[in-house]
């Protein structure tokens, strides 16, 4: 026992892993200033890649509408405003059903059936894009065709703005049915990401609010979603990010035209699927330029959408 | 005196309440979460303007039996009870009760404050916007008096728009209670709501429920004898699920009926 002859145990220098945490903060700061660099590398090479086209059509690279590989002459008013179409309109589609299902799994599904639900749910956020698309060109673009868009083209009063608003050729293949396939692919994620906000709520503060004699719309209204709101924002946009990249899908579904579309079932494209229809065979230096300034507009929107998104939460909480 | 372990019968003493007007009543209730049972024909009154504590070891049933009179319960499926729990008479455990009317009438306050995310007066109007379509002025003046109620109005007189949340503990929870007496029930139920608060704020509460007992009736949960000695008219020992002694706060204390009551009170057990 040497205790008894020094009682205070021999003072160590250092940590024995002292000599290793100077690495491991650098470690970590790589792998940070790598992540920056990389997306700032991406960032250059779409706007040098892309110059010679901004460089030629200037604004009007925006603001017309004639993508002509042939003449050379391009104008990206049509995919532009196509993404922006599908996008915002699957999101105005999938966003009341995801809020359903959210709800519906928290307040009311009996427990039985809660685990299923929640598993499928999170099962078919995982179906790849290409699977959707397949089933919407094969299964959904024609019945939707038959049964949908041409009964309504017949049922529309000529010259009415109802008429320009489902004009088109009735082959299932337009921005409308891009919508739809889109929606059915964010709505899994935007729901199950809901729940899983809904069920952070704490538990005694919905009791609470029933226990005031609340109906489950008021406890949903009044206590749940303000609770939540900041977050189901962050959820809405990142849906609204995936639906703004999506390719594979779209592609499918879409029609593929460039012009700018007149109506919801008109042929489109988006800023995705133009890129993925053309890249391989871009082989003058103005095309493949026109398509990487492409990517850079999506680029741009993404990250305008993820911004705005970031300047809602940001905000200093209202309540 | 030995502690209670091993098996025997059960002692128990349940006065009757004398000379005053029942509210509540549960009578013969049992109460299951899923196969477990944790209460066992549990039959105890509670009186018009009058507190009520309930007072008993962790896991006693308490908190059950609180949150059975008001169904609050029914929000899980799996809970039930069965018996009778009296609303002026009426069976509130009867099939297609409306349960939103019900808890309109019987208010309830929890353990930990649980301000709604929205700003102080929104709080308090919360419950009153359910069921009555005021006037704002009539509004103003029913937020103003249940905080004065609760003895808040003074603390937060100047900041009814600001976030609830913003409050400290002891304050969120007298807005708890003035947004339970803004809706004008006729029972508030609360359960140890002074449990996560500090001594000053918990005066204080103590103060606003023995205010508030001359327009409601109050049934308290708590784990702290001295509280229910200071604030209870009646009170309620219950040890596993089962209800060991009800009498007057006074008597229970002072002239225990049950060894078990006694040996509570006294410290030796729970």
């Amino acid at each position: 026992m040497t205790a008894a002859a020094s009682p205070l145990p021999e003072r160590r220098a250092k940590p024995r892993g002292a000599a290793l945490d100077p690495l491991f903060r650098a470690v970590c700061f790589s792998a940070a200033t790598f992540l920056l660099t990389a997306l700032a590398g991406v960032i250059v090479a779409l706007a040098i890649g892309g110059w010679p086209a901004f460089h030629k059509f200037g604004f009007a690279f925006f603001t017309t509408s004639r993508w002509n590989p042939v003449t050379e002459v391009y104008g990206a008013a049509g995919p532009i405003v196509g993404t922006l179409v599908t996008a915002f309109l699957s999101l105005a589609m999938a966003l009341p059903v995801a809020f359903g299902v959210a709800v519906f799994l928290t307040e009311f599904c009996p427990r039985l059936l809660r685990r299923p639900i929640g598993i499928a749910v999170e099962l078919l956020a995982g179906i790849p894009s290409i699977v959707y698309g397949m089933w919407g060109l094969f299964v959904f673009a024609p019945l939707f065709a038959k049964y949908v868009q041409l009964p309504l083209i017949l049922a529309a009063p000529p010259g009415s703005i109802w008429e320009s608003l489902v004009s088109g050729v009735p082959n299932g293949a337009n921005i409308f049915t891009a919508s739809v396939i889109l929606a059915i692919m964010i709505l899994p994620f935007i729901a199950a990401t809901l729940r899983e906000l809904f069920l952070t709520v704490p538990v005694k503060l919905r009791e609470s609010a029933y226990g005031m004699g609340a109906t489950s719309l008021e406890v949903i209204g009044s206590v749940t979603l303000p609770y939540v709101k900041r977050s189901a924002i962050g959820a809405v946009m990142l849906g609204l990010g995936r639906a703004l990249g999506e390719t594979m899908a779209v592609t499918f579904v879409i029609g593929n035209a460039h012009g700018f579309p007149h109506s919801l079932f008109d042929s489109g494209s988006t800023i995705a699927s133009t890129i993925a229809n053309e890249f391989a065979e871009a082989t003058g230096e103005l095309h493949t330029s026109a398509l990487i300034a492409l990517g850079l507009v999506l680029f741009m929107i993404t990250f305008a959408v993820l911004a705005l998104a970031r300047a809602l939460l940001g905000r200093p909480p209202q309540v | 005196m030995n502690v209670h372990t091993g098996p025997e019968a059960f002692e128990s003493y349940v006065e009757e309440v004398k000379d005053r007007e029942i509210k509540l009543e549960a009578k013969n209730l049992d109460f299951f979460y899923g196969k477990n049972q944790a209460l066992f024909d549990v039959s105890i009154q509670f009186a018009t303007n009058a507190v009520t504590a309930l007072i008993g070891p962790s896991g006693c049933g308490k908190s059950t039996l609180l949150r059975a009179l008001n169904r609050i319960y029914a929000l899980y499926p799996g809970q039930k009870a069965t018996g009778q729990i009296l609303l002026d008479g009426q069976d509130i455990l009867a099939r297609g009760l409306d349960l939103t009317v019900l808890r309109s009438r019987i208010g309830m306050v929890f353990q930990q404050p649980t301000p709604f995310p929205m700003s102080i007066y929104d709080n308090v109007a919360f419950g009153v916007r359910l069921y009555e379509n005021l006037s704002k002025a009539d509004l103003d003046a029913r937020v103003e008096d249940s905080l004065r109620r609760s003895a808040l109005w003074n603390e937060v007189k100047d900041k009814l728009n600001s976030s609830g949340l913003g409050l400290s503990g002891g304050q969120q929870q007298r807005l708890c209670v003035a947004r339970a007496v803004a809706v004008k029930p006729e029972v508030i139920l609360l359960d140890e709501p002074a449990s996560a608060l500090d001594p000053i704020s918990t005066a204080k509460l103590e103060e606003t429920i023995v205010e508030l007992k001359r327009d409601y009736t109050i049934v308290i949960v708590t784990h702290n004898l001295q509280q229910a000695a200071r604030i209870s008219d009646y009170a309620s020992l219950m040890y596993l699920g089962k209800l060991v002694e009800f009498a007057q706060t006074e008597e229970l204390f002072n002239n225990p009926r049950t060894t078990r009551t006694s040996d509570y009170i006294t410290g030796r057990f729970g």
